[in-house]
């Protein structure tokens, strides 16, 4: 699964789960700040996540994650932890 | 003791028959029914009853998704309903609460169980990952015994006391008499309550188990639910909301509010004797004292608004227990032959149709009531609507767990 693969599927959990628009999703977007997701957001991203690209995610990983582009950067993490990358 | 006038003075509702009450009546005065057939439900094992009656559709972007997020269907239409009646009371949209003391208001509303859609998807995911894993934050918001209120409370910024009544069929009705009561002891002055509920086959199911369900109809939809008919074999699930603003006269005069309709007073009280069969002597008790505590007498009531499902035993017994109270004077009928069952809001979206019935002269009829049962003979049940001037009412509601309630209406204008 490459970076591009990626993003998408991080983008699609966001505009299905979140109801946010395309154009708001850009790599330095605040997660916070700019797209307005809280606590219980932050839980949910996760569950669509897992079910989008299939591996278990530890939420710990999410912890530092301050901008849409660190969630593209730990979920390609994820993916190459998993052995999934071609 | 001097009685303290409690007024409705705003109303709104989300049905099997139209989302406006304006909408509603119309369909109500010209026998519209809101059953559908289920083929879908076919599928089901056990499942009997094939028959419905889903809410109209509604739209629910006016709430964003952060207060929409931990709805389901039947807080959607909580929601939507109390918006309404809030906007009929007069409240102002971008700030409704600033002319409202938080400590004198109090919001009651509730529905039979949480969502039974959502807590199907929760136990289903349960099961299919052996334990919690893959559960969204919002799941256990929507299955919550006060998810309807509290979403509520949520989608309107109600900030002030929060009770859930939980009393199935009875819910809404029970909110309304206790509502009234608060604010009869001056513990409050304004109430925002109703009940809310959503069609599930699993809630056709619960009926269908106890042989309450119309079976006989699957293919005949419009002929079902029968109440007081011959040929009746169980009632029909529907679902909606249905919401009322109550106030004292104080609140009223102080906010300039216009009131639509007397909530005169009401009585709920549990037979403690069967947990499904109705009492008929329990039922008549409930609706002398509600008489009482409206201070009315049995001959100035003009009309009763019946709870009547079309069951074949609650018919009879409710028939028996209006007839020890009121004998063969006042019209009866039920409005579940044209809604269906919207079992949590089903009392307050039948007290919003009598005070329409009210205000345009005219009682609605029983629907599908073509050959009267002879055991409800002893009550004067309408066939036809019937024009002219009224204005007391009586409305029944019973519900499982030997729950009978009995309130009373007059018409403001």
């Amino acid at each position: 699964m490459d970076k591009n693969v990626i993003i998408e599927h991080v983008n699609e959990v966001m505009v299905e789960g979140f109801e946010l628009n395309t154009d708001q999703l850009h790599p330095d977007a605040k997660i916070v700040d700019d797209l307005e997701l809280d606590s219980l957001d932050a839980i949910d991203m996760l569950v669509y996540l897992e079910e989008k690209i299939n591996i278990k995610v530890d939420p710990e990983k999410f912890r530092t994650v301050k901008t849409l582009g660190d969630v593209y950067n730990v979920v390609e993490e994820v993916v190459i932890e998993a052995g999934k990358t071609r | 003791m001097t009685q303290k006038k409690v007024y409705i003075t705003g109303m709104g509702l989300i049905s099997s028959l139209g989302n406006d009450v304006e909408t509603v009546f119309r369909n109500l005065k010209e026998n519209v029914s809101g059953v559908r057939s289920m083929p879908e439900w076919q599928k089901y094992k056990g499942l009997n009853t094939n028959l419905m009656a889903p809410a109209m559709n509604y739209d629910i972007s006016c709430i964003p998704r952060k207060k929409r997020r931990s709805m389901s269907p039947m807080a959607e239409m909580g929601a939507i309903a109390t918006l309404r009646a809030m906007k009929q009371a007069g409240l102002d949209e971008e700030n409704p609460w600033k002319d409202i003391n938080p400590q004198k208001s109090v919001m009651i509303m509730g529905s039979t169980t949480g969502s039974p859609g959502a807590l199907e998807s929760h136990f289903q995911k349960l099961f299919e990952n052996e334990g919690p894993e893959g559960q969204t934050s919002t799941a256990f918001f929507k299955i919550m015994n006060h998810s309807v209120p509290a979403n509520v409370a949520l989608a309107t910024g109600f900030q002030g006391p929060l009770l859930s009544t939980g009393s199935a069929c009875s819910t809404s009705s029970q909110a309304m008499i206790q509502a009234w009561e608060m604010i009869q002891s001056e513990l409050y002055d304004f109430a925002i309550v109703g009940g809310a509920d959503e069609a599930f086959y699993t809630s056709a199911a619960i009926f269908d188990t106890v042989q309450a369900a119309s079976t006989k109809y699957n293919d005949d939809p419009n002929s079902s639910p029968r109440p007081f008919d011959i040929n009746r074999d169980g009632l029909v699930i529907s679902e909606g909301a249905g919401v009322v603003i109550m106030e004292s006269e104080e609140s009223i005069n102080k906010r300039n509010a216009k009131p639509i309709a007397e909530f005169s007073g009401g009585a709920y009280c549990c037979d403690g004797q069967h947990m499904s069969q109705p009492i008929p002597e329990s039922m008549a008790y409930t609706m002398n004292w509600a008489l009482n505590r409206a201070g009315v007498n049995h001959l100035d009531i003009e009309y009763i608004n019946a709870h009547a499902t079309a069951t074949v035993l609650g018919d009879r017994q409710e028939a028996q227990a209006i007839a020890t109270v009121f004998g063969k004077r006042p019209p009866v009928s039920s409005l579940k032959g044209h809604f269906g069952h919207s079992l949590a809001a089903c009392g307050t979206i039948e007290a919003i149709c009598s005070i329409e019935m009210m205000k345009a002269d005219l009682m609605i009829a029983n629907r599908n009531l073509v050959t009267i049962d002879p055991e409800c003979e002893s009550i004067f049940t309408l066939q036809h609507n019937k024009e002219g001037r009224f204005n007391t009412i009586l409305s029944n509601n019973f519900a499982f767990g030997g729950m009978n309630t009995s309130f009373v209406l007059k018409n403001c204008e």
